[in-house]
């Protein structure tokens, strides 16, 4: 596999490390009332689309930088990679 | 002329001969011969046995899909089985062996097996070994073992060496016959990085074994032309030898390629290499295979496919007979007849299954048009062959020329199936092509020599014109021949005696009748019924023919009977090729600590943590088992000064204005106001709330911290965190870069601790008690200036501390800290005394943090602050994990005196059964304390803390152990801390 | 005063060997600190870059040089660059790197995290291709770029600074199992 890094262009995907869904970016507000179901879902409950799916790498051997890779889970096709801060950052994730 | 079957011609080297052994025989051949040329030229038609029934089998094909020559290469350790003939390149000094036989190759004990072949029927194992079950392990299946397999391994470890690699390169061309030099031409004078990589020593393809001309001249003079060409070019890479075994996503194919298996000796360089092959563009230009037809006794030594016995005549030069005969559904096998005509071997007959006039002119040959061989015979070569009408015709050879298939593996590596083709019958590459594939020539169904030159190269343009590259704009070369027309003919239905389908797992037609009777039609059954390529070979000549005779049966057509999925490998890989270099101490990398070639000086023993190797303990003289090293070790730091290699534990920098806030997200328990100069105590729980790991934190500066993590966690750590700081908390000012490398770090710990660091500890740093108390930190500097930095911390629970040191200063430090601690008795301790310490102190470590354990269990609920946000801080509030009934982190000491715990034993109530129901906790860590010379342990179990002194038992089946033991406080050494203190 | 003197050991005590047409040698003389740029940061810190090393600040993969203490500087993050340069003082280089930089970067000393092996001569390209993923053609990794990836399961900072040389670095620890990678390879395409 290849990952097409925005910044450092395609590199094998033996340099990085899978972490899983994207929306982990999404942490919880701890302070809500429902947090702990809240985080429960956060950690446990995933969707598992046939077709795109938007997930979380890790270029360890490489610039330490967390991507979140758009992957076709059918065809295994590589069709947007961006860096996860940027990603966090436009989510709304701050301090 | 090397042998008596030599004709004139052919690429091979008629200077040199090759001395080589087949069987023990001495033989010769020449360079440019295959194992197999050489055995024809030599008239060596008996090479193999089958797999089951041990028919007599000789050479089929001339390439790597050959089903029959299997033979076993060289000797001793090096004996390499299952090795193709027809591409084992002839070196001087080859050893082949002949395998899968009892007694001799003439003489097989095993063909026995061919008599009970009525027997021996497709699905016989499943029908026949059922009853009775007693005999399943104890009869059949050593009996089937038995026999079962091809040739032998050599048993002893594989003397060469492998390597990998990683190419690069915009265009991979697979396949340098016709349409692949064509393409690469083409591609090469673009200035594209081209790979051309071909399975065969000699490129060239079929242009090596047709007598076609191309550009006016003859095929294997303007291939080798091409190569020449290609060769200076500086971006092509040609890599002959080379077998592109799968495409895999994203433009990667993997290759194989055999660097010294054509040379007597590797000298010491890899012996095959597994390359990764990055493409942006790949043309498939792999050929095609000629398949047989099926008829009674089509697998005697002597019949052959077509193409290969041109290829033997043209290529090698050697005639594969006396008297050919050729047996044909379409107008190739008439170029058999004439190629081998033109080199003056006598051709006997041309037998056409079609009707009609005859295709062309062969000198005093028999010509039957729509005519069948119906059964041959021979026992352990061909001598003749009958026809349906009776006739019966001697001859030697028989070239059997089916039409050809596609070789379409690749293009179905990614999932796509191919479709089937009427025109030529025969499959070709689906729309569902791997990324950036594209296919050429034969591969894509194109089957004359002209036709793959103009796909080759209109595929090279195409692909040069999606990378941006600007074609160079050549012609295609041109070549004359036309097409051969195909025939769906596929069985000789009036066939007398067995008509053989896969030849190396010894399928007949008969056998694909019988699974279609007992309904196993699907492809994928049929295969899985019959073993039907289900070989080394994969069926490369079987499969089609065996489709076709199943849709026959069925009554639907070929592309509704489907194939199976064609997987990587193209052709078998030795497993060592995918191990490379990862064996023995090459398997991992090894990671040593500073001091490591010293306490190897000091003749310590290492263990593996992870890929570190940390001294375990340090024997000395007369010690003569590891406890008593251990026991002195724990005895004389406790009693005075002992100093550990820590180095192993992670370390990581952690700066920026939001360092603290960070710190304070990251560990369970609070960071925001640990004080400059300060270390604090940090444990790090998952989301879920469970603890994964935990160590110290020292603040050097405002914003700067540095952490230690476990040696096993490092890594995790690290990336956890850079993905808080990234992914969770992207606007926060915080930085982080491991030093674990950077520094040596160093437990000096021990009642005399202190008297020895002050005698290296530079003297503007008071280290007193009372300056740099207990969880102190600072940056110093030791031995005349040398930065250092210095922790009181301690997990022996003695007075204690870590000293920290640039790396490069590691091993000198060691030897510093010895000498200076000389007047102490100083002791060097490995981690067996680490261990013993630290769970006589009762610290938690791996054992405990096994990823099921909550802060509460490990005592530490009140550490996790309920005041702020922190990784796992809201599920770890959840009901069940906070349970007044909860397990607890606890001691254990046996009753008995003498009596020894084992780590994993669980905790049943003295009278209670050993049962799940029961089940009150387990042992997680345990030592031989010489402190209070006894065993001790460490582990949970229920409400523990309100049953000390309770009696339980320690029941461990594994380890057949049952003790008493007493529940304690974790804390068997210096419980109030006193000692850290001092 | 203490009478206790610390020498230093080099990962590979200075290991330099011949293989081949490629000389293989170990770096010893040379600075490693990382700088790391505070968020909001950026133009301080190209500032300090130009004004402390005479350097540009290098887009994560590049490296610059510099026109003080020698030094290069290497893009090894979005938010990270590692200097490397000959340092006035070994045992302080990150000491030197934030009084260069003031207080535009948090500074950290990696100089003896690292083996450095430097690999030069006519094919070393073709050694590489045995353990290094990365494409090391002109085109795709020209002089002074640098990347880190991983061969034979070592992290490695490859930077290319010349037409047929490469500065390796890889962690300290394996530095070993690393010279062997590097010299394996380099034995096998040996004539």
């Amino acid at each position: 596999m290849i990952i097409d890094h925005p910044l450092l262009g395609p590199r094998d995907a033996a340099e990085f490390v899978y972490l899983g869904d994207a929306c982990l970016i999404d942490r919880p507000d701890p302070g809500d009332e429902n947090a702990a179901r809240l985080f429960h879902d956060y950690l446990h409950i995933r969707d598992n689309p046939a077709g795109e799916h938007r997930e979380l790498w890790f270029h360890e051997h490489g610039d330490r930088s967390w991507l979140v890779v758009t992957r076709n889970t059918l065809t295994h096709e590589i069709v947007r990679v961006e860096l996860a801060r940027d990603v966090a950052l436009a989510r709304g994730r701050d301090r | 002329m090397s042998g008596p079957f030599r004709l004139d011609g052919g690429a091979i080297e008629r200077g040199r001969t090759l001395a080589f052994r087949f069987d023990g025989r001495r033989l010769t051949g020449r360079p440019g011969d295959t194992l197999a040329s050489a055995l024809l030229a030599n008239g060596v038609r008996l090479v193999a046995r089958s797999f089951k029934y041990h028919r007599p089998r000789g050479v089929f094909s001339a390439g790597s899909e050959e089903p029959n020559a299997l033979v076993e290469l060289r000797s001793g350790a090096y004996r390499e089985p299952n090795t193709r003939a027809t591409v084992a390149e002839l070196f001087d000094g080859l050893e082949a062996t002949s395998q899968n036989y009892l007694g001799s190759l003439r003489h097989d004990l095993l063909a026995v097996n061919d008599l009970l072949a009525p027997f021996l029927s497709a699905g016989f194992y499943y029908k026949t070994f059922m009853w009775p079950r007693s005999f399943w392990e104890r009869v059949y299946e050593p009996a089937i073992r038995a026999s079962a397999g091809l040739g032998r391994l050599s048993g002893e470890a594989d003397p060469d060496s492998y390597d990998k690699g990683f190419l690069h390169c915009d265009l991979l061309i697979v396949g340098a016959g016709p349409a692949g030099l064509a393409a690469a031409l083409e591609a090469g004078r673009s200035g594209a990085r081209v790979i051309l990589a071909d399975e065969d020593f000699l490129m060239g393809g079929r242009l090596n074994a047709e007598s076609h001309e191309v550009n006016g001249r003859p095929g294997a003079a303007w291939a080798a032309d091409a190569v020449r060409e290609l060769a200076s070019v500086h971006s092509v890479r040609l890599m002959p030898r080379t077998t592109v075994i799968g495409a895999y996503d994203h433009g990667v194919y993997g290759a194989l390629e055999r660097r010294t298996d054509h040379l007597a000796a590797a000298r010491g360089k890899p012996r095959q290499i597994l390359w990764r092959l990055y493409t942006r563009r790949a043309i498939l230009c792999a050929g095609a295979s000629e398949r047989p037809i099926a008829f009674g006794g089509n697998d005697r030594p002597g019949i052959m496919l077509a193409g290969a016995v041109r290829a033997y005549a043209n290529r090698f030069a050697v005639g594969t007979g006396r008297r050919v005969g050729v047996f044909t559904n379409n107008d190739d096998g008439w170029r058999t007849a004439g190629d081998l005509s033109a080199k003056g071997v006598p051709i006997a007959a041309v037998i056409d299954v079609r009707d009609g006039e005859p295709a062309a002119a062969v000198a005093d040959a028999r010509i039957r048009m729509n005519s069948r061989v119906v059964t041959t015979w021979g026992r352990h070569g061909l001598r003749g062959i009958t026809l349906a009408t009776g006739e019966r015709i001697a001859l030697d050879c028989l070239a059997v020329a089916g039409g050809w298939n596609p070789n379409v593996h690749l293009t179905c590596h990614h999932g796509g199936r191919p479709v089937w083709r009427d025109a030529i019958a025969s499959f070709v590459p689906g729309d569902r092509l791997p990324g950036g594939m594209s296919v050429a020539g034969a591969a894509d169904g194109c089957l004359t020599t002209a036709g793959a030159l103009a796909d080759g190269h209109r595929a090279a343009v195409a692909a040069l014109g999606e990378l941006g590259l600007a074609a160079a704009a050549g012609e295609p070369p041109v070549a004359s021949d036309e097409a051969t027309g195909a025939a769906s003919f596929w069985h000789v239905r009036e066939s007398r005696g067995r008509a053989w389908l896969d030849l190396q797992n010894d399928v007949t037609v008969k056998d694909v009748e019988l699974a279609h009777r007992e309904g196993f039609r699907s492809v994928e059954l049929l295969k899985r019924y019959t073993t039907l390529g289900m070989a080394t070979d994969q069926g490369r000549t079987a499969n089609v023919l065996a489709l076709a005779i199943m849709a026959g049966l069925t009554g639907r057509t070929i592309q509704e009977t489907g194939t199976t999925a064609f997987r990587p490998p193209y052709t078998p890989v030795p497993i060592a090729a995918f191990a490379g270099r990862s064996r023995g101490k090459d398997f991992r990398p090894t990671r040593l600590t500073p001091s490591h070639d010293w306490a190897e000086g000091q003749g310590a023993v290492f263990v593996d943590a992870g890929m570190w190797l940390r001294a375990q303990w340090f024997p000395r003289s007369g010690e003569t088992h590891w406890r008593q090293s251990v026991d002195r070790e724990v005895t004389d730091t406790r009693g005075s000064v002992g100093i550990c290699d820590v180095t192993t534990l992670g370390k990581i920098d952690i700066q920026g204005r939001d360092a603290a806030e960070f710190l304070n997200r990251i560990y369970a328990n609070g960071f925001a106001k640990l004080a400059v100069g300060k270390v604090r105590y940090g444990l790090m729980l998952r989301e879920d709330g469970i603890a994964y790991d935990d160590g110290t934190t020292a603040r050097l500066a405002e914003h700067h911290f540095v952490m230690t993590t476990t040696t096993a966690n490092a890594v995790l750590v690290f990336r956890n965190m850079e993905f808080a700081r990234q992914c969770l908390w992207p606007g926060l000012d915080v930085h982080l870069i491991s030093v674990t490398e950077q520094w040596a770090q160093y437990a000096v710990a021990g009642p005399n601790s202190r008297r020895l660091l002050e005698k290296i500890v530079d003297p503007e740093h008071d280290i007193s008690n009372e300056a740099f108390p207990f969880m102190a930190c600072a940056e110093i500097s030791v031995c005349g200036g040398t930065p250092a930095r210095l922790f009181r911390i301690s997990f022996s629970g003695e007075l204690a501390y870590e000293l920290a040191v640039a790396a490069r200063y590691g091993e000198a430090l060691m030897e510093v800290l010895l000498a200076a601690g000389e007047e102490f008795d100083a002791v060097a301790y490995g981690t067996e005394a680490l261990g013993v310490m630290r769970i006589e102190k009762g610290h938690a470590a791996g054992n405990e943090l096994n990823g099921q354990t909550t802060a509460r269990m490990l005592g530490m609920q009140r550490m996790v602050s309920k005041r702020k946000d922190c990784i796992g801080n809201v599920l770890s509030e959840r009901p069940e994990m906070n349970r007044d009934d909860g397990m607890e982190l606890m001691g254990f000491k046996p009753l008995g005196s003498g009596d020894e715990l084992t780590a994993g034993a669980h905790l049943l109530a003295l009278d209670a059964p050993a049962d799940t129901v029961n089940d009150e906790g387990w042992i997680s860590s345990v030592a031989y304390s010489p402190t209070l010379e006894t065993s001790i342990g460490l582990g949970f179990v229920r409400q523990g803390h309100a049953r000390i002194g309770e009696t339980l038992r320690a029941w461990d089946a594994l380890q057949g152990s049952d003790v008493r033991v007493e529940i304690v406080s974790p804390h068997f050494h210096d419980p109030d801390g006193e000692l850290l203190r001092a | 005063m203490p009478d206790w003197k610390l020498s230093a050991r080099a990962p590979l005590d200075g290991h330099e060997r011949n293989i081949g047409t490629v000389a293989v040698a170990e770096v010893t003389d040379l600075a490693l600190v990382s700088a790391a740029v505070p968020r909001g940061g950026d133009e301080a810190f190209a500032a300090a870059l130009a004004g402390g090393f005479g350097a540009t600040r290098p887009v994560t993969g590049d490296s610059t040089l510099g026109n003080r203490h020698a030094a290069r500087v290497l893009g090894m993050q979005p938010d990270q660059v590692f200097i490397l340069f000959a340092p006035p003082d070994p045992d302080r280089p990150a000491g030197t790197v934030a009084a260069a930089l003031a207080s535009a970067a948090y500074v950290t000393d990696q100089s003896d995290s690292w083996v450095i092996l430097r690999m030069t001569g006519a094919g070393v390209r073709t050694a590489l291709e045995r353990i290094c993923p990365l494409d090391l053609d002109d085109r795709v990794f020209p002089l002074h770029r640098v990347a880190r990836t991983a061969m034979e399961h070592l992290s490695v900072i490859v930077l290319r600074d010349g037409a047929d040389s490469f500065l390796l670095m890889s962690p300290r620890s394996s530095a070993r199992s690393f010279r062997h990678a590097v010299e394996l390879s380099l034995e096998h395409v040996s004539e």
